[in-house]
């Protein structure tokens, strides 16, 4: 498994890509995940290995999550725009690469855009999530709950007589991160970002109709500029997999736009 | 890449890759058939199905095109992977990679 020193830590990634018919160079995309139970499954399940068609496709497990390491402090944006920086320069990417950013992931690559402009070629966002007044706040107290309920010894009994595998894996692994790491309380020292407007690249950007953060769409659509929003009609937060091949055909089209 | 290559021989590599991803408790059910499910039978979780899918192409090599065979399933096509179907597609590519490579080696002899 590929697992890269960057940053201090020790990050999981996979790399997927097939051999260009006609040997030109192809686009690199870096593709970065959700918050907690997410990792970099979702996007190899759905849109990864389709994108690596056409593209070198680089999957990042974020820092806390999948079969990264899990250090105890370090969860704010800027840290994993860090690690993912100190990834490209392992990598050797100096080019500027297509960030695909689900959910929490959609934050990390807003910010890379933001602070490192000439690494950032396009955005393509799912459902991104960012900070906006009382953020930090909301995601933290969620969060806090979360681990609250999952700490509880009745909760653990219940995952132990009624839990398959997979779910009480998925919860261990849950609360071990959410009571033994600063995440919780790195997210809630998050500030809402007033940068929006000064994002450079291209950017596309898909929530679904059910979302409950409708209000980051709008924002990112007004203060992003040449952001193209698509509202998914009958789709929740969870986009990337209820219409992953949607998903997947406005990912090969964006491409091939900004390629 | 192994010399040979048999669905009996790819379920038996995968039995073992099975055994380094998720440990010895994937044979308390029972042994691995072509039937086993990854998600329902093995509860799989889908990292480890990452790993896994790595370390095949470790022990096949990039002959087995598993990013061009994944590219064409929808997501509950994925989830619902039997070992029979990974075993039967690794099988016939390996074979025919192997096949092909061998016939490039008559074909410098010759």
């Amino acid at each position: 498994m590929p697992i890269e020193q960057a940053n201090g830590l020790k990050l999981h990634t996979q790399h997927l890509s097939t051999a260009a018919p006609d040997g030109q160079p192809r686009p690199q995309v870096v593709m970065l995940h959700g918050l907690v139970i997410d990792n970099l499954s979702s996007w190899y399940y759905t849109i990864a290995n389709p994108v690596a068609q056409v593209a070198d496709v680089h999957l990042v497990d974020l820092r806390g999550h999948g079969r990264s390491e899990m250090p105890k402090t370090g969860y704010t944006v800027e840290d994993n725009v860090d690690d993912v920086v100190a990834l490209l320069d392992r990598w050797g990417i100096t080019e500027p690469v297509h960030l695909f950013g689900n959910s929490f992931g959609g934050v990390v690559s807003l910010a890379l855009a933001h602070r490192h402009p000439e690494r950032v070629a396009s955005l393509f966002l799912i459902e991104a999530h960012f900070a906006v007044e009382g953020w930090g706040e909301h995601m933290a107290g969620s969060l806090a709950l979360a681990a609250f309920g999952l700490d509880e010894d009745a909760v653990q009994d219940w995952l132990a007589e009624n839990a398959d595998r997979k779910l009480s894996r998925l919860a261990k692994r849950s609360e071990r991160f959410l009571t033994e790491t600063t995440l919780i309380d790195d997210l809630q020292a998050e500030q809402p970002i007033g940068w929006l407007p000064e994002i450079a690249c291209p950017t596309y950007a898909m929530y679904g109709a059910e979302t409950d953060i409708m209000d980051r769409a709008l924002e990112l659509q007004a203060k992003v500029p040449g952001c193209e929003l698509e509202i998914v009609p009958d789709c929740s937060h969870s986009l990337l997999t209820e219409q992953s091949a949607l998903v997947r055909d406005r990912a090969l089209t964006w491409l091939d736009r900004v390629t | 890449m192994p010399e040979t290559v048999t669905p009996e021989s790819v379920l038996a590599d995968l039995e073992q890759i099975l055994i380094d991803v998720i440990g010895d408790d994937l044979l308390l059910d029972g042994p691995l058939t072509m039937e086993t499910s990854f998600d329902q039978d093995l509860q799989l979780e889908s990292i480890e199905f990452v790993a896994l899918s790595e370390k095949l192409l470790e022990t096949y090599g990039e002959q087995v095109d598993f990013v061009g065979w994944l590219a064409e399933m929808e997501l509950d096509d994925i989830i619902a992977l039997t070992v029979g179907q990974l075993v039967d597609f690794v099988a016939s590519n390996a074979s025919n990679a192997s096949n092909a490579s061998n016939a490039d080696a008559d074909a410098s002899e010759a």
